[in-house]
């Protein structure tokens, strides 16, 4: 068949918004914060096969997440797939990425022929297990974590399975989740409606014959970015901290990165083992993280389809800490993300250096939940707004502030303060920029955040999950390292208590303190190349203090009219400099 | 003779609609002054009176009304122009306004920033005071950190003042202390008080809003106080009227105080002109659109009502104030066709601009845009661009296209520049699915109003793209917006909240709070000279399920609000929560709560009456003009088509597709698939052939 290459175009523009109608409906409609405010979700549109067709990931570590399953399923059901089928899925042993993160597959059928799929996957408030939440440091194998949800019909030819939905809901702490999954199958509908509008107009021959055509412009224009990074192979390793079990426990995750013309491959062959505890990535959890952070090394204006990913190659053996094999825990396993960007960039840093960050701020985030006699209610409370750190600074681009973890790369927003003092019994005392928290550069990185709120309310549980707090975010080309994460409690009697970096506290009294500091991003090149005036600037603004203008960067300013002083700022960098 | 003028701003063109009491109506257009935007518009009104033959003075004392849209709001937040403005807030809270919540909007993208804050944060004065969310006092106000910040925004050289203070939607106590510390020390001070000027939940929101307001608001004061200074020495003893972004006008008095409701004024008459055009062809709803140079709004009107939002931003600041639901994406005439690395064509967003401007301006421009392709294409004529006063260079659009798109393509010349039609087509179908499909509403059930100079070369293609069959063209299709000022009415938005389960509504409450709310409006209104008869209002509510974050907007009668029902108003919300999303859950008995209470206040104010034209057969042949060579899209060939002359279109006149219509301002191209008919106030309606009978009852003409 002729190609219409305009028409190649349209089809593109029709896929991606598509995917937007898709996400608008999640996030009108879900209850649960996590999907409404911080769009922890990702939708898609796949082929007949399972080849991604477009998507709208709001948070990044989803992007790889979607595809995988849908090939799965395809196999799974083979000529058992019908018009009308609904299927949920979650788990990580066929392909899924965590746990909490549960899809919804909608075939799509045009005339008695599968041609492709809507789906959407979003991160459910709970999915059974142990703890509420999922989150469950002490879990050592799966079924302490989830109730497990390989490929199963809650619709099949549109006739909906009363007892599959009440099996899979008897076992799922809170009503929000059914809503939300409910919200889920509607936002699949709105694809379906799309996929098929498009199908009737131009026919089923021209769709396929484009689509085919769609991928190989992409995979192209992928190729042709690869082309831009030296060839070689260039490796680089970052530690894990802590694996919730044995304290000051140390892991270690190694990629080779191989570019050859037009490919490029990543391999972790020589990564650490897995652990007994919760802290594993899947395999598509982990090769999501690594394409991410590749993304943002690349033109980021590039259509996102099946195209995109056939020239990279992802080698994550199975029993190491990024594939772990069945039946480990895994629910830590997208908080991998930062500590594998991290590895990826100290080796693409050797070739391609300006094209690369610093390091980020990597996530420690803290969840409450307890009882609101307010509302006469329980509530559950992820800390959105605490655990945004900084980005690493860039050539010629500063860190971003307050944007939060590589994985969601300032996709999650911050609770609105009023509403977080709706929907929690908590009062909120400070959520400010953390002064002197980013790695001093050329290009500094960016600033971290400090947050404090009394914690109020009955049977009040804390958790926390993340890392961060023993290896600061590294500067590179002669920028400084960044700030450590913390988060405290400080009990009414006088006690504070400094949590790990995966800990669970219970009965916090109500009056208690919980202070976070979430640490800035590393700074990019040469400090005592920063313009001075931006430094003053920043003095003046409050966010460096007039010491660390002075021995980070060399620059002298006025304290009271919060002026360069030239004079002695050029003497202090000459200093330096011999 | 006694005048309205409806005076719009652009970037490029000042437009004036001078309508006459005899309902005679003219256009005008002179080059906008973007230093000082009043010295455009009183050149404009001179040279109206110079066309009259009479002095401007003879001329303007014969204006009742002057409604004007003003962008001078919208271009200080956009170059970052604004006043000096300083802030008071919460203690420990002071980073807000710049944080935006953590938001980057490009996450694949390391190389893009945080925008900078209207605010920076050494003026960003943190105040030691607390309420709770419910409004109590955790913490008194400290006074002398008032004081403190005053004397510093003093030194400062601050121009404007903002407060928001944490949970102050619920009680406004603390800012009203501060705000009258503020006064004391400058009294001259531009003021925005969040409590008054938005007193609704949601901090980031009101904090952003009210900073806003600020910024922009002493700039409109001295545009506007000039403005009336300069109207009145010319001898003007009318009313003028400013345009808001809720589709309303209001005083230039309460305008200065309310200065951030004009900051998305641009496009906001579209939809009122649209509501106009249509409903005298017996329509309720209809989707507006307006292509100029750069950009292309779309708007969607239901029961002539255009969709109201508050979730509106400018340049990735929020702007929480109600505002019409406008779609604007950077697709227009100016827009850039390029070729990316997978080979696929692209159309803008990037735009020449009115400088260089496209290839075929011959004013430097290389890049080839969506008028070139246009001229490529036959629709536009070289030589009656601008009614010729601009002369379109053919071998230089050639030129740009050939290099910049066929030949990285592998195509021809005429497939290049019918692909770059094609795609910018699609842009803009997309832009009009925002408005109605990802709303809810399906497009092919509401007709088409085209406006802006390079909107009807488009329409045709753009409404088959979305199977929509009835498009109609405004005759001031090239001054829509000025054209919809006249016909918009003055109005005031006001919002409570009141968070509350609906169980346990508290009636009393909720009817005080709109008794607060009617009262102020009836206090704006009669400041406007509006008489009581003449206002309507309209109550709604924002409800949602508990613990959903996203709410649901539900009108409400005054009457059924008085009932104190909740099974009533939960049965009004619950189909809107289906169409909106898809699915209610009323049978699951999900609670649901309210969180704020609206009320928008509406002054009538006098319509033009536009003049009717005698019917006048259906042969168009007197305004035929000649033929030439024009590429039909779907047959992917050239052929020769028929050209009018708009002018001398009459009423009833029937032109069948494919052919050309010229009017200076603008092209009209009726593809094949469509016909246009004449109506009598002047305005094309163009539908598929097929609708013709219909289309004739509704205009009157017996076929």
């Amino acid at each position: 068949m002729k190609i219409d290459k305009i028409l190649a175009s349209v089809f593109q523009r029709s896929f991606k918004s598509i995917t937007e109608e898709m996400s608008i409906v999640l996030t009108k409609t879900t209850r649960s914060p996590i999907l409404c405010e911080a769009k922890d979700f990702v939708t898609g549109l796949y082929d007949g096969k399972g080849k991604m067709l477009e998507q709208t990931e709001n948070l990044p570590i989803l992007s790889f997440s979607l595809g995988p399953v849908c090939e799965y399923i395809v196999n799974y059901y083979g000529d058992e797939i019908y018009p009308g089928d609904v299927i949920f899925h979650n788990d990580v042993f066929s392909m899924g990425n965590q746990n909490n993160d549960v899809a919804v597959y909608k075939p799509i059928f045009f005339e008695d022929k599968l041609i492709a799929w809507a789906a959407s996957k979003g991160h459910q408030a709970d999915v059974g297990g142990a703890v509420a939440g999922g989150y469950n440091p002490r879990a050592t194998e799966v079924w302490q974590e989830t109730l497990r949800i390989p490929p199963v019909k809650v619709y099949e030819k549109g006739k909906f399975k009363k007892d599959v939905w009440d099996l899979i809901f008897a076992n799922i702490r809170f009503d929000m989740v059914a809503a939300d999954m409910r919200a889920q199958i509607g936002s699949c509908v709105v694809g379906e409606r799309g996929i098929l509008k498009l199908v009737e107009k131009y026919g089923l021959d021209v769709f396929e014959s484009h689509k085919a055509y769609l991928f190989d412009s992409t995979e192209k224009m992928m190729r042709a970015e690869i082309r831009t990074i030296p060839n070689g192979i260039y490796q680089g390793e970052s530690t894990v901290y802590y694996d919730g079990r044995t304290p000051g426990s140390k892991y270690k995750i190694k990629v080779k990165i191989t570019v050859e013309d037009e490919e490029i491959t990543f391999d972790y062959s020589d990564t650490d083992p897995q652990t007994e505890g919760f802290v594993n990535g899947t395999y598509t959890s982990s090769a999501s993280a690594t394409l991410l952070t590749f993304l943002q090394m690349v033109n980021p204006d590039m259509p996102h389809n099946d195209g995109m990913i056939r020239p990279v190659k992802i080698i994550i053996p199975e029993g190491t800490i990024l594939n772990a094999k069945y039946p480990a825990a895994t629910t830590f396993g997208n908080h991998l993300c930062p500590p594998n960007a991290d590895a990826i960039i100290r080796a693409l840093s050797q070739a391609i250096p300006q094209r690369v960050t610093a390091g980020w701020n990597q996530l420690l985030c803290y969840l409450t939940s307890g009882y609101d006699a307010r509302k006469k209610d329980n509530y559950v409370d992820i800390g959105f707004l605490g655990l945004k750190g900084g980005s690493g600074g860039t050539s010629g681009v500063e860190g971003y502030d307050h944007i939060g973890m590589i994985d969601a790369s300032g996709g999650v927003l911050d609770q609105d303060y009023e509403m977080f003092e709706q929907q929690t019994p908590h009062l909120l005392l400070k959520h400010e920029y953390w002064p002197d928290s980013a790695g001093a550069g050329q290009w500094r990185g960016g600033l971290g955040v400090e947050t404090k709120f009394k914690i109020r309310g009955e049977k009040t549980k804390v958790v926390t999950f993340g890392d961060g707090d023993v290896e600061p975010p590294f500067g590179l080309f002669g920028g400084k390292d960044a700030t450590l994460n913390k988060i405290e409690l400080h009990y009414p009697d006088g006690k504070v208590y400094k949590t790990t970096s995966k800990d669970l506290v219970e009965d916090v009294p109500s009056g208690t303190v919980l202070f976070q500091q979430a640490g800035g991003g590393g700074g990019y090149g040469d400090p005592y190349l920063r313009e001075s005036a931006k430094v003053a600037q920043e003095v003046k603004n409050g966010i460096i203090s007039l010491n660390r203008a002075q021995e980070d960067y060399g620059v002298v300013i006025d304290p009271k009219t919060f002026e360069v002083n030239l004079e002695e700022t050029k003497k202090m960098r000459k200093k330096k400099n011999k | 003779m006694k005048y309205r003028i409806g005076i719009d701003v652009g970037g490029t063109f000042t437009d004036f609609l001078l309508t006459s009491e005899d309902g005679t109506s003219e256009i005008y257009k002179v080059l906008s002054t973007p230093d000082d935007p009043s010295v455009g518009l009183m050149k404009g009104l001179e040279e109206m009176a110079k066309i009259k033959r009479i002095s401007l003075r003879e001329f303007i004392q014969d204006v009742e009304t002057i409604v004007h849209g003003t962008t001078v709001t919208t271009n200080a937040v956009l170059t970052r122009k604004g006043a000096k403005t300083g802030l008071l807030t919460t203690k420990g809270l002071r980073d807000a306004l710049e944080m935006r919540r953590g938001i980057r909007e490009e996450q694949y993208n390391n190389r893009y920033l945080n925008v900078e804050p209207l605010v920076p944060r050494h003026l960003r004065y943190p105040v030691e005071e607390r309420l709770d969310y419910k409004g109590d006092v955790l913490n008194e106000i400290k006074e002398s950190d008032i004081f403190d910040s005053a004397a510093l925004f003093k030194e400062e050289g601050v121009e404007a003042i903002a407060i928001c203070f944490m949970n102050s939607f619920a009680r406004p106590d603390h800012e009203t202390i501060a705000a009258k510390i503020i006064k004391e020390k400058y009294p001259d001070i531009y003021l925005t008080v969040s409590s008054e000027f938005l007193p609704s939940i949601r901090f980031y929101d009101r904090i952003s809003t009210t900073v806003l307001n600020s910024y922009v608001g002493p700039i409109l004061k001295n545009y506007l106080t000039s403005l009336l200074q300069k109207l009145e020495d010319a001898g003007f003893k009318g009313v003028l009227l400013i345009m808001q972004s809720n589709g309303g006008v209001v005083s230039p008095e309460i305008a200065m105080d309310y200065a951030a409701a004009t900051l998305l004024s641009g496009p906001a008459a579209g939809p009122v002109a649209g509501i106009e055009y249509t409903s005298v062809q017996g329509y309720e709803d209809c989707l507006t659109i307006d292509m100029g140079g750069t950009s292309f709004d779309a708007a969607l009107i239901k029961d002539k009502t255009p969709l109201i939002t508050t979730e509106g931003e400018i340049d990735r600041l929020r702007l929480a104030l109600p505002m019409l639901g406008i779609v604007t994406i950077g697709a227009g005439g100016g827009s850039i066709g390029w070729v990316d690395e997978g080979g696929l064509l692209r159309m803008g967003p990037q735009s020449a601009g009115s400088k260089p401007g496209p290839a075929c301006y011959d004013l430097g421009g290389e890049l080839p845009t969506c008028t070139d392709a246009d001229l490529i294409l036959g629709y536009l004529d070289k030589d009656f661009f601008a009614g010729g006063k601009i002369p379109l260079n053919y071998e230089r659009a050639k030129k740009a296209i050939k290099e910049k798109v066929a030949n990285p393509l592998g195509m021809d010349l005429v497939e290049a520049a019918a692909g770059m039609y094609r795609v910018i087509n699609v842009n803009m179908a997309s832009g009009v699915r925002e408005v109605s499909i990802k709303r809810g509403h399906d497009p092919r059930e509401f007709p088409l109003v085209v406006a802006g100079g390079a909107g009807p070369v488009h329409a045709g293609m753009i409404a088959f793209e979305l199977e929509i069959p009835i498009m109609i063209i405004p005759k001031e299709s090239s001054i829509f917006c000025a054209a919809g000022m006249l016909m918009s009415d003055l109005k005031h938005n006001f919002v409570r909240t009141y968070s509350a389960r609906l169980d346990d509504l508290d009636l009393k409450k909720l009817l005080s709070l709109f008794t607060e709310m009617e009262e102020e409006a009836f206090k704006l209104l009669k400041s406007e000279h509006i008489p009581e008869d003449s206002i309507e209002h309209i109550y709604s509510l924002d409800m949602r399920y508990v613990k959903q974050y996203h709410e649901v907007n539900v009108e409400m009668a005054k009457e059924e609000l008085e009932k104190g029902d909740v099974g009533l108003i939960a049965s009004k919300f619950h189909p809107e929560h289906n169409r909106l999303y898809g699915y209610s859950l009323e049978e699951e008995g999900t609670p649901l709560e309210l969180i704020n209470l609206r009320l928008l206040s509406i002054g009538q104010t006098k319509k033009p009456q536009f003049r009717e034209e005698k019917y006048a057969q259906e042969d168009p042949s007197k305004a035929l003009k000649k033929k030439r060579q024009a590429y039909l899209p779907l047959k992917r060939t050239f052929e020769q088509v028929p050209v009018y002359d708009g002018h001398k279109l009459r009423h009833g006149n029937r032109v069948e597709g494919p052919a050309i219509i010229e009017q200076v301002n603008t092209t009209t191209f009726v593809t094949p698939e469509y016909s246009v008919l004449c109506d009598k106030y002047g305005s094309y309606t163009m539908y598929l052939k097929a609708k013709e009978i219909e289309v004739k009852e509704r205009l009157g003409i017996s076929s």
